[in-house]
């Protein structure tokens, strides 16, 4: 039986989506059977994230009835597999998201993990996708807007029966004005799963001509070890930290022409 | 590198003006603490507590045949009667209908069948599916949960 975590936040912008792609290949180097699933069906984005945007059939086609789930469930890096959601508008006004809970529960033996990565706000896409797993983990930033809006999205979380397992602190900068890792686990009666540093290596992962999540990228940096802890933290595993492939001179020089085309 | 180092430190220490938004996080605190909703062994409080936990203003268990099992609000005999027959009526027209809402005097009401019993829930907006189908299926663990410990009461008095 998988654990179904709903990666969740209530405010946009705190980084869930790179958050579900990057954890979801921390998992699957743990050697667990990894499927992320883009539970936001209106502003879906994890495609893109995983450098996977030209996929035929989606979870829309799914969740329409117009397709078998498996034949929505791509390869993605490192082993991850992966269902996307259509980019269509017309598709996302014709979708009925209550029919997630059936799709994840057709999957369960198959995976030792299902992430799905759920939408801001607390809307109907949004509490269809909490209520389609047993657990959640909340992704949240170190700023009061942000904590309101995890403290909330938690609420519903729990009224709707998935248990809410912890929250991952993002972009922590350190600056004197943000919220403490203590205060943030008081405030929302939580663990802390991570303190995923500010790290402009995350950002320069979009902005390459093949996109790749950072802990391909660059496994190394900051980001990306935190969030291989966290993966160590929800599976109880003992993560082999895994380094950077380093370019030579050569290469160094050779991709500097390249940005100059 | 001395250079670098001397402006980070610069950066962080001597141009970092923030500081924590201390009466935002007590504001906070004090907003999850109104949130707590804690399930003891008395089966009545605990539905008050579901009642509030799920922001609905009353509800109402009965069998098909509209007699009541649990209500929040008197016998509510009237309701229970009007409920399960309304519902009956659907199921007989359109048999794969999921539940029923009627929005009447600015109240909701919803029927929802579950475990061959009908939840009629009454609130001041309507609960999606979603939301109708996780308040009934924790109301009938905790009704279950009841009657278990009901019979075990009955068995230690016997």
């Amino acid at each position: 039986m998988a654990r179904v975590i709903a990666v969740a936040s209530g405010k946009g912008g705190t980084g869930k989506t790179t958050i579900t792609a990057n954890l979801g290949i921390a998992l699957a180097r743990l050697k667990q059977k990894v499927l992320l699933i883009d539970a936001d069906v209106a502003m879906a984005n994890l495609s893109l994230i995983l450098g996977m945007q030209s996929s035929p059939i989606t979870l829309h086609d799914v969740l329409l009835g117009e397709a078998q789930v498996h034949d929505a469930i791509y390869d993605g890096p490192e082993g991850v597999r992966f269902i996307p959601s259509g980019l269509s508008l017309d598709n996302y006004k014709r979708v009925d998201s209550e029919r997630l809970a059936g799709v994840v529960s057709q999957l369960n033996d198959e995976y030792d993990f299902i992430l799905l990565d759920v939408a801001a706000g607390i809307e109907k896409n949004v509490l269809s996708a909490l209520s389609a797993s047993q657990e959640t983990l909340m992704v949240t930033m170190p700023t009061s807007p942000a904590i309101a809006d995890a403290l909330k999205t938690k609420i519903v979380a729990q009224r709707l029966g998935s248990k809410v397992i912890g929250v991952v602190i993002n972009f922590v900068m350190s600056e004197k004005g943000e919220i403490s890792k203590n205060d943030i686990a008081n405030m929302l009666e939580l663990p802390v799963y991570g303190n995923v540093p500010y790290d402009p290596e995350v950002r320069k992962s979009f902005m390459q001509e093949k996109v790749a999540p950072v802990i391909v990228r660059k496994p190394d940096c900051p980001a990306s070890e935190e969030i291989t802890r966290i993966a160590s933290r929800i599976t109880g595993l003992k993560s082999e930290p895994v380094k950077a492939k380093k370019s030579g001179f050569f290469e160094q020089l050779l991709s500097l022409f390249k940005k100059k085309k | 590198m001395f250079k670098r180092m001397l402006r980070s430190f610069a950066g962080k220490v001597l141009a970092d003006d923030t500081s924590q938004p201390l009466s935002q996080i007590d504001f906070l605190r004090d907003f999850l603490s109104r949130h707590k909703y804690v399930f003891t062994t008395d089966f009545e409080e605990n539905l008050m507590v579901l009642k509030r936990k799920h922001l609905v203003d009353s509800f109402l268990v009965t069998n098909l045949d509209g007699s009541i099992v649990v209500s929040t609000e008197g016998d509510g005999h009237t309701e229970g009667i009007m409920g399960t027959a309304m519902l009956s009526y659907i199921k007989s027209e359109m048999p794969d209908s999921e539940s029923v809402l009627i929005k009447r005097q600015g109240h909701w009401f919803m029927l929802f069948p579950l475990n061959k019993k009908v939840f009629i829930v009454k609130a001041g907006s309507e609960l999606s599916n979603i939301e109708l189908k996780a308040l009934a299926f924790e109301l009938d663990g905790l009704m279950q949960v009841n009657k278990q410990s009901e019979k075990k009461r009955v068995n230690q008095v016997a």
